[in-house]
């Protein structure tokens, strides 16, 4: 097994492993192998298989930290191990008993070795056989779009605009209570891989009212949406034909009144979807799906559940488009509600093995009984633009009512998600060893760069979306038809509901490519 | 009863709770280690830096000395235009071709369109499996906090999908939702 420390470095080792190392290699290891043993809970220890409890060879005390030798397998405490060391010369490294981990007795200090990592690991998961493997999907990363085609879509300039701002801001009118419907579209019209997509005519209008005859097609209507806001028009654009096609698309929530952002993010994807797999008309799972929704959004989740008994873990993989937070500090109660909530909290919270109760118990296929399990959420692989919603109410399940929670959160704007990955999550549940684990996937990057924000003010019922964007190293607000340049303070400050996060060497191109100083070819 | 076997009784769980203690303390202590010299927390210093901005951000908002620039009212956008609170801009219905406002076109269109609390009852299949196939397809909550009271919860509307169902082999059943 090639080992690729692509999430970590393996540290060097102290000249005196490195001397054992040459001098041994993995004989220590190897003999130490046997008497490896795994706790459901992961903990690995060595076990002499004696019955007799461990005992220091100079004091013949049992207490404290206990170290075996890896030249002779004698024991000694904490206090006594050094003694050990001066008196038998080349004896200068042992293994922690409680925590299988390598000690340096010279160098007095804990020490890192990925092949004897690799051993525990592997008694780790031939313990409590790992979940089946999952055919990894490979991500598509044809997002390498035509943008000089691009360009030259992008009509004349119209006299009216101001030159010095990107193109693609533009304000959108309020129809009557749509700021929900304005707010998601900003972001998404301003997410890269989309709006590349449609700029480049990937969706030809033209071509798909001739094939399909169809009145009603989502990507038609969000491909003319975009022509409109690339247009170089600034006055604000009515999105009526937008919303009669998306009431015709999603007829129960065809009204008029306050929605929910998020509800509308996910059916504009599921439109999208939709008319794709009727064109192609394929069934393929949403993993594999090509149509731009899933190009752009799709990422995948992992979920172990563990036998708190036996080890054993299920693993199955579902595909998502984007990821619910529940508030890191939903839990508490209103006396401790003083700490701050961030970001990382809530993906730590979303990401954190949970004991299920002793009264859902579910059946062990090890055990054959049903068992006290435990469920851990990570991500596999990670979409090229992340959305990121925030859950901000909770319903009182007795007297049947909502309400918003307000509490501020606090979000970063260049996100590493590399602690919430598969590798990551799986790999400290094996006690963080240098190990190459079979869901590791270092194809795609796990930095992100925030490019839009949609916030929300007011109550549950009755309350505003804005967005907020990022263009060009500028933050705009776009409250409906008001397109504003405003300080980043005030994004970082604002109430965050949606947080669209986009990979980061994706952003970078991107911005470089549609930067308002290209000139414009004509057709 | 007092006396001597009370005290090394004392003692001896004393004891024994140290040496749990300690355990447990070089227990956190080998794990942080291994965190920091894998360097699996890298990330801390710009971690820090983005709390600290944040921090800043709040308490200049918060100062109200600061012209806040999100509470007085607009006068012009960045491109030096005024707008209505109420969308101005006339245009046909592609309904049933009247002019209306557009502030005022989404209000129109729901009755044009027989659309509204009535019309959502009759749910068509159509959509449901849309609906259902996203649902379906992620295991987030898709509830929404801002339907109004008559609907709380769009899964209860008939669509019958909780999430997780159909992935998870037939030993699991797992309600994805997190309330």
């Amino acid at each position: 097994m090639c080992l690729r420390s692509s999430s970590y470095t393996s540290p060097k080792p102290c000249k005196h492993l490195a001397d054992y190392k040459l001098r041994h290699a993995f004989d220590g290891y190897d003999s130490l192998q046997n008497c490896l043993k795994t706790t459901p809970i992961g903990r690995t220890r060595v076990d002499n298989h004696n019955t007799k409890i461990p005992r220091c060879n100079f004091c013949n005390g049992y207490l404290g930290r206990l170290y075996i030798c890896l030249m002779c397998s004698s024991i000694s405490c904490s206090t006594h191990i050094l003694l050990h060391t001066q008196s038998k010369s080349g004896h200068d490294v042992a293994i922690d008993i409680e925590r299988s981990e390598l000690y340096c007795c010279l160098c007095c200090d804990q020490v890192y070795d990925p092949d004897f990592d690799k051993v525990v690991v592997s008694e780790q998961i031939k313990g409590s056989c790992p979940g089946r493997s999952n055919k990894r999907r490979r991500l598509d990363s044809g997002m390498e779009l035509d943008l000089k085609k691009s360009k030259r879509l992008i009509a004349m300039r119209d006299g009216r605009a101001k030159s010095c701002y990107p193109l693609g801001l533009r304000g959108l009118n309020n129809l009557g209570n749509t700021c929900f419907m304005n707010s998601v579209l900003q972001a998404l019209l301003h997410a890269p891989p989309l709006r590349n997509y449609f700029l480049s005519d990937h969706h030809n209008r033209d071509e798909c009212k001739r094939r399909y005859g169809e009145k009603l097609c989502l990507l038609c209507e969000i491909g003319a949406l975009v022509s409109a806001m690339f247009s170089g028009d600034r006055s604000p654009y009515s999105p009526a034909q937008f919303l009669y096609s998306w009431w015709q698309h999603s007829s129960n929530l065809a009204s008029y009144e306050e929605q929910d952002a998020h509800e509308f993010f996910i059916s504009v994807l599921d439109g999208i979807h939709e008319k794709e797999s009727k064109v192609r008309n394929s069934s393929k799972d949403d993993g594999d799906c090509q149509c731009i929704a899933h190009r752009a959004f799709s990422g995948s989740l992992r979920s172990d559940v563990t036998c708190t008994i036996c080890g054993f873990t299920s693993t199955t993989y579902d595909p998502c488009v984007d990821v619910s937070l529940n508030l890191d500090t939903v839990n508490l109660s209103a006396a401790e509600k003083t700490g701050l909530s961030t970001l990382s909290g809530c993906l730590n919270l979303f990401t954190r093995a949970e004991r299920l109760g002793s009264d859902s118990k579910l059946h062990c296929q090890n055990c054959q009984e049903l068992r006290d399990t435990s469920k851990q959420l990570s991500i596999s692989r990670l979409p090229l633009v992340l959305c990121l919603h925030i859950k901000r109410f909770e319903h009182s399940l007795i007297q049947k009512t909502s309400r918003k929670i307000d509490q501020y959160l606090q979000f970063p704007f260049a996100l590493d998600m590399t602690p919430y990955l598969s590798s990551s999550i799986v790999r400290s549940r094996f006690g963080n060893r240098i190990f190459a684990f079979e869901c590791e996937n270092s194809d795609s990057s796990a930095e992100y760069e925030i490019f839009a924000v949609i916030a929300h003010s007011g109550m549950l019922e009755s309350g505003h979306y804005v967005t907020y964007l990022h263009v060009n190293n500028q933050w705009y607000k776009c409250d409906d038809a008001w397109i504003c340049e405003v300080d980043e303070g005030i994004v970082r400050a604002s109430q965050c509901y949606m947080l669209f996060y986009v990979q980061k060497l994706l952003y970078h191109k991107a911005n470089k490519d549609l930067s308002c100083n290209a000139s414009v070819e004509s057709r | 009863m007092s006396g001597p076997n009370e005290d090394n009784n004392t003692q001896l769980s004393s004891h024994i709770f140290g040496d749990l203690l300690d355990s447990i303390i070089v227990d956190v202590a080998s794990e942080c280690h291994r965190i920091a010299k894998l360097g699996l927390d890298r990330n801390l210093e710009e971690e820090e830096e983005e709390m600290r901005l944040s921090a800043q951000a709040r308490a200049r908002v918060a100062d109200p000395s600061n012209s806040s620039e999100t509470n007085t009212k607009y006068v012009v956008d960045i491109f030096g235009q005024t707008h209505p609170s109420v969308a101005t801009e006339i245009f046909e219905c592609m309904n049933c071709g009247r002019s209306i406002a557009a502030g005022r076109f989404a209000p129109h269109l729901e009755k044009c369109m027989g659309k509204g609390r009535k019309a959502r009852l009759k749910v068509t299949r159509s959509s449901t499996a849309a609906q259902n196939r996203y649902s379906r397809g992620s295991p987030v909550s898709t509830y929404s906090p801002y339907s109004n009271s008559t609907s709380t919860n769009r899964l209860s509307n008939g669509t019958p999908s909780v999430a997780g169902e159909e992935y998870s082999n037939g030993t699991y059943e797992e309600p994805w939702n997190k309330t």
